[in-house]
C-alpha cells in the first residue's frame, strides 16, 4: 500500500514540475501578463495562429529570448547534474559523492580563469572563448584522474576517489594563485565559479543538449547494474555484472555530461548531491526508478531555484548560492538521519 | 560415471607476492555436497574467489561444466556458478524482493524487461529458502539468519549448476546455522543441487557433507568421506593441537572434540601410575595425566565408553571388555597385572555395580598406594558392597580418599617437588 501511495505521488509530482516550469517563466522583474506569456509561447515555440495583438515587441523578446531559454537550460542543467549525481553515488557507494568530486568543477574552473584572463574572446558557435575552455579543462581534469587511478585494467574506486580529491585541491590552488596575480579579473572568476543561467541562451542550450541527451540515455540503460553495484563490487561480478566496463562507462559518460554543463554555466554546486538524495527517500534505491525521477525534480529544483536567484533582490545572486544555501542545511538533515540510524 | 561440475587442475593463485594456492587439483561431479576444510590463510576463501572469477589464477585451469573460468564472461560464469558469502550487509533499502531479483541478472539482455520466466524463478527461489512470506521487508531490516536465507535464494535465483558458500553459517546462531544447512542439504538432495561450501566448523562439516577437502599449505591435504579426512592425524596437523575424534553417536559420522593447545608443564617424575575407570568419568584426569608425562595404563574399561575411547586415542594400554558385561576374574587377572609396577593406583570417579565391583578384587596385593575418588561413593549402585570391600581393602593397605581430581592431581605434584619418591601420606577424611 506504502508503495502504491509513493507511485501515485511520483505522477502527480510530474504535472506539478510543469506548472512550476510555466509559473517561473511568467515570474519576473519585467512584468509580462500569464496571458500574454501563454499566447507568446503558442506563437513563437509552437508556431501556432494565435492573435498577437497587444503584445509589444520587448514582451516578446523578453520571454522568446531571456527567460524560456533560461528556464529551459535551468532544467537541463538541473537534471543533467542530479541524473549524473545519482550515478556517482551509485559508483562511489557513497553518500557525499557529487558530479564535482572527481574534480571536474575545479578543472572547468581553471579553464574558465585562463580564458578570463587571458581575454579569450574568440568564440565558435555562438560560445564564448571561456566556455571552450572550461571545457577542455575539464576533461583533461577527468582524464588525469583517471589516469592517475588506474591499476593495470581496473580503476578501484578508492584510488579514483582519493586521486580526484588531490588533483581538485592542486587545481583549486592553481586557481587562487592566477585570481592573486590577476587582481583584476577576480570578480569575474569568482562569478564564474558560482554559476549563474544570467546571460544565457539558446546557444548554451543546443549545445549542451546532445551531450545531455545521448549521456542521458547511455546512463539509464545501466540501472540495472548500477542496482547490483550498490551491493559491492565482489557481489556485483558474481552476479554477473562486468564491473570494471560499467564504472568506466558510468565514468566518462556522467564526466562528459558533467563537463558539458559546468562549463556553460558555471559550478552550479549541491543540486547533484542534494536531489538523488531527496529522491531516494521517496523511491528507494532502485536506479531505474531514482534516475528518471531525479531527472525531473533536479530540473525543477534548479528552475525553482534560479527565479528566486533572479527575484529576490534588485540585483542577481548567483544561482550557485541558492543551492549551496540549501545544500548545508540539508547535510546537517542528512547527518541528524544517520545518527538516528536511518538508511541514507 | 557422474558428470564433472567443477574441475581444479594445479590451480595456483596469491596476491602480490604471497602465494596462497600451490597447485590445487580436485573435481566435483553432480550432486555432491563437498565441504571445503582448512586452517586460516590455508587458501579456501581463495579458491572460491578463484572459482567465482574474482581472482585470476597463476598458473592451472579451473572448469566449470567443462567450460574453463578465465574465457566465461561474468554473465556466463553467474549463470554456471552462485556464491553465498559469510554474511551480506548493505544498508539500501532493497527489498527482499529486490535482492533476489538482482539474482535473474545474468539472464537479461540488453532492453529486455523481466520474463515469467524470471518471476517464477524468483518466486520459486524464495519458496525454497522459506523467504516468500517477508519478500516486501527491507533487506536491513531482516535478522541475520533471514538475511543469510535471502542471500541463498538470491544464488537459486540464478539457477546455478553449481552453489559456492562461504562460511555460511559463521555469523549466525546455532539455531539459524543448523536452519541454513538444513535448507542448503535440502536442496542438495531433492534438486540435486551441487555444492561446495568453505565450512569453519569440522563438526559440522562432517555432519553434512558427504566429502570433504582438507586443504593445507596451499594444497590438497586429503579428500574423502569425512570418516575418511577426519582422522586423528589429519585434525591435529590441521589445527597444530591435540584433539579427540570419535563417532557422533546420534549421526554416526565422526565429531572432532578440540582437547588443548597449551601444552601443561611436564612433570619431571613420570612415575607410573594404573587408572581404574571404566565409565565416562575419567577422561579428563587420564588426558591430563598423560600430557603431564606419567606413564599411565587402565583398567578394566567397557568397549565404548569414553574412558575407552580416550585409552585408544592416547594409545594407553588398558584391559577392554565388551559393554554391559561383567569383570570375569581373568580380566581382574589382567587388570592386576598391569598394576604390578603402578606407583600409584588411582581409582576414579565411576559408578560401581555389581559388574565392576570386580575392579578392586585382589588390590590388597599390589604395592602403590591407592588413591580413591571420593565421588564414586555417591555412585554407589552395589547396595552396600562397596562400602564393605572398601573397609576391608583398608584394613589391610592404607587407601586415600580425595574430593576432585584437581586435588589428585595437586598432591601428585607436590609430593614430587619436595623430592619424596613416595606420595606423602596424609589422613584424609
Amino acid at each position: 500500500m506504502k508503495e502504491k501511495r509513493k507511485r501515485r505521488m511520483l505522477i502527480l509530482a510530474i504535472p506539478a514540475c510543469l506548472l512550476l516550469i510555466w509559473l517561473c517563466t511568467v515570474m519576473g522583474a519585467a512584468s509580462v501578463s500569464a496571458g500574454e506569456v501563454n499566447r507568446i509561447l503558442l506563437h513563437e515555440i509552437f508556431h501556432l495562429p494565435v492573435s498577437m495583438e497587444g503584445i509589444s515587441e520587448g514582451s516578446i523578446a523578453i520571454i522568446r529570448d531571456v527567460r524560456l531559454p533560461r528556464v529551459l537550460l535551468g532544467f537541463l542543467t538541473g537534471a543533467a547534474l542530479s541524473v549524473c549525481g545519482a550515478c556517482y553515488q551509485g559508483i562511489f557507494k557513497n553518500p557525499m559523492a557529487d558530479p564535482y568530486i572527481l574534480g571536474i568543477s575545479s578543472g572547468a574552473a581553471l579553464g574558465a580563469a585562463i580564458g578570463i584572463v587571458l581575454h579569450f574572446s574568440s568564440s565558435m558557435a555562438g560560445l564564448s572563448g571561456t566556455t571552450l575552455l572550461a571545457f577542455v579543462g575539464s576533461l583533461l581534469t577527468i582524464f588525469l584522474v583517471y589516469v592517475i587511478s588506474r591499476r593495470g585494467k581496473r580503476v578501484p574506486v578508492s584510488s579514483l576517489l582519493l586521486s580526484g580529491i588531490a588533483v581538485n585541491q592542486s587545481l583549486s590552488a592553481f586557481m587562487s594563485l592566477m585570481m592573486l596575480f590577476n587582481q583584476q579579473s577576480m570578480d569575474q572568476i569568482m562569478f564564474w565559479t558560482m554559476g549563474s543561467l544570467n546571460g544565457k541562451g539558446w546557444n548554451q542550450i543546443l549545445s549542451i543538449l546532445p551531450y545531455i541527451l545521448v549521456g542521458i540515455v547511455l546512463l539509464m540503460t545501466s540501472a540495472r547494474e548500477l542496482d547490483i553495484l550498490l551491493m559491492g563490487e565482489e557481489t556485483a561480478v558474481q552476479l554477473g555484472v562486468n564491473v570494471e566496463a560499467v564504472k568506466k562507462k558510468i565514468l566518462i559518460v556522467s564526466s562528459i555530461v558533467t563537463a558539458a554543463v559546468v562549463s556553460a554555466t558555471g559550478i552550479i554546486g549541491f543540486v547533484g548531491l542534494l536531489v538523488p538524495h531527496v529522491v531516494r527517500l521517496f523511491t528507494g534505491p532502485k536506479h531505474r526508478l531514482l534516475m528518471p525521477v531525479s531527472l525531473v525534480f533536479g530540473g525543477t529544483f534548479l528552475i525553482l531555484c534560479d527565479t528566486f536567484a533572479r527575484s529576490i533582490l534588485t540585483q542577481e545572486i548567483p544561482v550557485g548560492i541558492i543551492t549551496a544555501a540549501c545544500g548545508g542545511p540539508f547535510f546537517l538533515y542528512l547527518l541528524w538521519k544517520s545518527r538516528k540510524g536511518g538508511t541514507v | 560415471m557422474k558428470k564433472q561440475m567443477l574441475q581444479i587442475q594445479e590451480a595456483c593463485a596469491g596476491y602480490e607476492e604471497q602465494e596462497v594456492l600451490k597447485g590445487v587439483s580436485f573435481s566435483v561431479s553432480r550432486g555432491e555436497f563437498a565441504a571445503l576444510i582448512g586452517s586460516n590463510g590455508a587458501g579456501k576463501s581463495t579458491l572460491l574467489r578463484c572459482i567465482s572469477g574474482l581472482l585470476p589464477l597463476k598458473s592451472g585451469n579451473i572448469e566449470i561444466c567443462g567450460k574453463d573460468t578465465g574465457k566465461l564472461s561474468a554473465k556466463e560464469r553467474a549463470r554456471l556458478v552462485a556464491v553465498v558469502p559469510q554474511s551480506y550487509e548493505m544498508e539500501y533499502a532493497f527489498t527482499v524482493e529486490d535482492v533476489v531479483s538482482m539474482g535473474r541478472y545474468p539472464y537479461h539482455s540488453f532492453g529486455k524487461r523481466e520474463t515469467q520466466e524470471d518471476i517464477q524463478a524468483v518466486r520459486q527461489a524464495m519458496e525454497d529458502t522459506n523467504t516468500l512470506e517477508f519478500c516486501g521487508r527491507l533487506y536491513s531490516e531482516l535478522s541475520g539468519g533471514e538475511k543469510q536465507r535471502v542471500i541463498l535464494a538470491r544464488a537459486l535465483a540464478q539457477q546455478p549448476e553449481i552453489i559456492l558458500l562461504d562460511e555460511p553459517t559463521s555469523a549466525l546462531d546455532l539455531r539459524h546455522q543448523t536452519e541454513v544447512m538444513e535448507l542448503i542439504t535440502r536442496l542438495n538432495r531433492e534438486q540435486n543441487m551441487t555444492v561446495l561450501a568453505v565450512l569453519h566448523d569440522v563438526n559440522m562439516a562432517s555432519r553434512y557433507c558427504s566429502r570433504m577437502i582438507l586443504l593445507g599449505e596451499g594444497r590438497v591435504a586429503a579428500d574423502g568421506s569425512p570418516s575418511e579426512v577426519v582422522t586423528k592425524k589429519n585434525m591435529e596437523e590441521l589445527y597444530q593441537m591435540k584433539v579427540l575424534i570419535r563417532e557422533n553417536p546420534l549421526y554416526g559420522k565422526p565429531e572432532i572434540t578440540p582437547v588443548r593447545v597449551l601444552r601443561e608443564e611436564r612433570t619431571d617424575y613420570p612415575i607410573r601410575i594404573h587408572v581404574i575407570c571404566g565409565g565416562d568419568g575419567a577422561v579428563k584426569i587420564i588426558e591430563e595425566l598423560e600430557e603431564r608425562g606419567y606413564l599411565l595404563s587402565a583398567g578394566v574399561v567397557n568397549e565404548g565408553s569414553d574412558d575407552c575411547a580416550i585409552c585408544r586415542a592416547l594409545k594407553i594400554p588398558h584391559v577392554e571388555i565388551p559393554p554391559f558385561t561383567p569383570v570375569t576374574p581373568e580380566d581382574q587377572r589382567n587388570n592386576l597385572k598391569m598394576m604390578e609396577d603402578a606407583e600409584v593406583v588411582l581409582i576414579s570417579d565411576i559408578p560401581f555395580g555389581q559388574n565392576n565391583l570386580a575392579n578392586l578384587d585382589g588390590l590388597e596385593q599390589i604395592k602403590g598406594e591407592i588413591f580413591f575418588h571420593k565421588n564414586a561413593l555417591s555412585n554407589d549402585y552395589t547396595g552396600g558392597k562397596l562400602v564393605e570391600r572398601l573397609e576391608e581393602l583398608g584394613q589391610k593397605k592404607k587407601v586415600i580418599y580425595f574430593g576432585d581430581h584437581d586435588e589428585f592431581l595437586k598432591r601428585l605434584s607436590l609430593c614430587r617437588t619436595e623430592g619424596s619418591k613416595k606420595v606423602k601420606e596424609e589422613p584424609c577424611g
